[in-house]
């Protein structure tokens, strides 16, 4: 094995600061479709079925994030530890919103 | 045998579903002995990954549409109603996360990962991250099954009094 990098590359370190900010838009964007119902009937006018303007929502912003944070050095200068912390984070918390949401309310 | 088109859908989302888990995992135990050799297998492992993940979530969704209404209503109707208020409600969006991480985890594996330590242990992360959601998520589909199951049983138990 070679000596380490230790950096990531910057499209792998931009997209996962678009995949972490992503995760967290998408449980947030769950969170307000359930209280206000307007949005709920806008997402479901938009797509047929508001769980699929919700999807394509989310692969929207993460490849236009991703796109823009790799073309930039701003997701490439923060330490990679770091932005691996802040992924699995947003992962763990995003996810485990989700079930709290939905088994308090 | 009476197979619907409906059954079929279900059963080809639950499918890939576990093919996309599996190729994470093989993504996993490939990255924790990454060499050059097996650079290449790494990234259509990944890529693999990221096709069944995409698979599952137009089959999936196709089924949610259009079938999964009149199993909603069942359940709902029964004594596990919450197989829908929590575990399907919870399962439907924490998928997005998966196949977020999952369309991720092909970019991720472009690095040098034999070389690169930090690289590694994104991939590592992402795969686990992957792996575990997608057993989650897997867990609830059998829980939400469980509550159709136990609905119709209730049914028939109410309608013999």
């Amino acid at each position: 094995m070679n000596g380490d990098d230790a950096k990531l590359g910057r499209s792998s370190a931009g997209f996962a600061m678009a995949a972490a900010i992503t995760v967290l838009f998408s449980t947030a964007l769950a969170w307000a479709k359930d209280t206000y119902k307007p949005l709920n009937d806008f997402m479901n006018a938009l797509a047929w079925h508001n769980w699929i303007t919700h999807g394509l929502a989310d692969v929207i912003l993460f490849a236009g994030l991703g796109l823009i944070f790799s073309r930039t050095d701003w997701a490439d200068r923060i330490a990679p530890n770091r932005l691996i912390t802040f992924l699995v984070v947003a992962a763990v918390m995003a996810g485990a919103g989700l079930f709290v949401w939905y088994a308090v309310f | 045998m009476k197979i619907t088109g409906s059954d079929v859908i279900l059963l080809a989302h639950s499918t890939f579903g576990v093919l996309g888990i599996l190729s994470a995992l093989w993504v996993f135990v490939e990255t924790l002995n990454a060499r050059e050799e097996n650079a290449g297998r790494i990234r259509r492992a990944a890529l693999l990954a990221a096709l069944c993940m995409s698979a599952t979530w137009i089959v999936g969704g196709y089924w949610y549409v259009h079938f999964y209404p009149l199993d909603r209503a069942l359940i709902l109707k029964g004594p596990w109603s919450w197989a829908h208020t929590l575990f399907m409600e919870t399962k439907e969006h924490l998928f997005f996360i998966t196949l977020i991480l999952s369309f991720y985890l092909p970019i991720a594996a472009r690095d040098k990962l034999y070389a690169n330590a930090v690289a590694r242990k994104m991939v590592l992360c992402v795969a686990m991250l992957i792996v575990l959601s997608g057993l989650a998520i897997e867990g609830s589909g059998a829980i939400i099954n469980h509550g159709a199951k136990v609905a119709l049983l209730h049914a028939d138990a109410e309608a013999a009094r």
